[in-house]
């Protein structure tokens, strides 16, 4: 255990800040969607968990849904 | 299933387990628009939480992820301290239970890197914006890119509006 905790000691110590600059980063940076960022930052901590939830039980149902359009596709095939 | 936040985090508060939640959970609690599908947690090693942890989780019947079925996996104290890292599922969904992650290290080493967590009346410790960053860049992995990106954005973000706090 003791030698796991020296490695992640070493591993602390040379960790880059976390704005250090990626050109790779960089280069997805211009994908994310800051609109969504924005209005997820007006909210409290508390609604973006509620958010998160509301949105998991939605692609849940959806992939639900396009499970069972498979199946009765694959029904009708035969 | 997508992470089930609202039942795993009470039921490790309430038999007192000591832990840290970093990966897409810090993630969504710091503002990211992303959906993750388990709960990522760093837990204290020390005897009494791995004890703690047991009695917790016992009753959803936890069971290494993607194993084929029958394994003869027990979860008591013995398989804990025996192992690090466990990818689990459980009836109240998928946990990923981290004994020491990369570059952050283990439960007491993260602790100086988190904040407290307030709602739906409980309070735990999440990993900041700007560990969370460094961890996954730490852990290298290609997926993680366009994550680091979006955290990164959402840190440029958070400045703008917030320019004391820093980072």
């Amino acid at each position: 255990m003791s030698e796991h905790i020296g490695e992640a000691d070493a591993v602390h110590d040379k960790l880059p800040p976390a704005d250090f600059y990626d050109p790779v980063i960089e280069a997805y940076k211009k994908d994310v969607d800051r609109t969504l960022l924005r209005e997820n930052l007006k909210l409290t901590v508390e609604q973006r968990l509620q958010k998160f939830a509301s949105f998991s039980k939605y692609a849940q149902e959806l992939r639900g849904a396009a499970w069972r359009s498979a199946v009765k596709e694959s029904n009708h095939g035969r | 299933m997508g992470a089930n936040f609202p039942e795993i985090l009470p039921l490790l508060l309430r038999h007192g387990v000591r832990f840290v939640l970093i990966g897409g959970g810090a993630a969504t609690v710091h503002g990211s628009a992303r959906l993750t599908l388990d709960v990522d947690v760093v837990y204290a090693r020390d005897p009494d939480n791995l004890k703690r942890l047991v009695a917790a989780l016992s009753p959803c019947q936890p069971y290494l992820r993607g194993a084929p079925p029958g394994l003869p996996f027990r979860w008591d104290e013995r398989t804990i301290q025996s192992g690090l890292n466990f990818t689990l599922t459980t009836t109240l969904g998928d946990l990923d239970l981290l004994g020491e992650v990369t570059g952050g290290g283990n439960y007491e080493q993260l602790l100086p890197f988190t904040q407290e967590l307030s709602a739906f009346g409980i309070s735990c410790r999440v990993v900041t914006l700007e560990r969370l960053i460094q961890l996954k860049r730490a852990a290298g992995r290609p997926k993680d890119l366009e994550i680091i990106a979006e955290l990164q954005a959402l840190l440029e973000e958070r400045r703008k509006i917030e320019p004391s706090r820093g980072g």
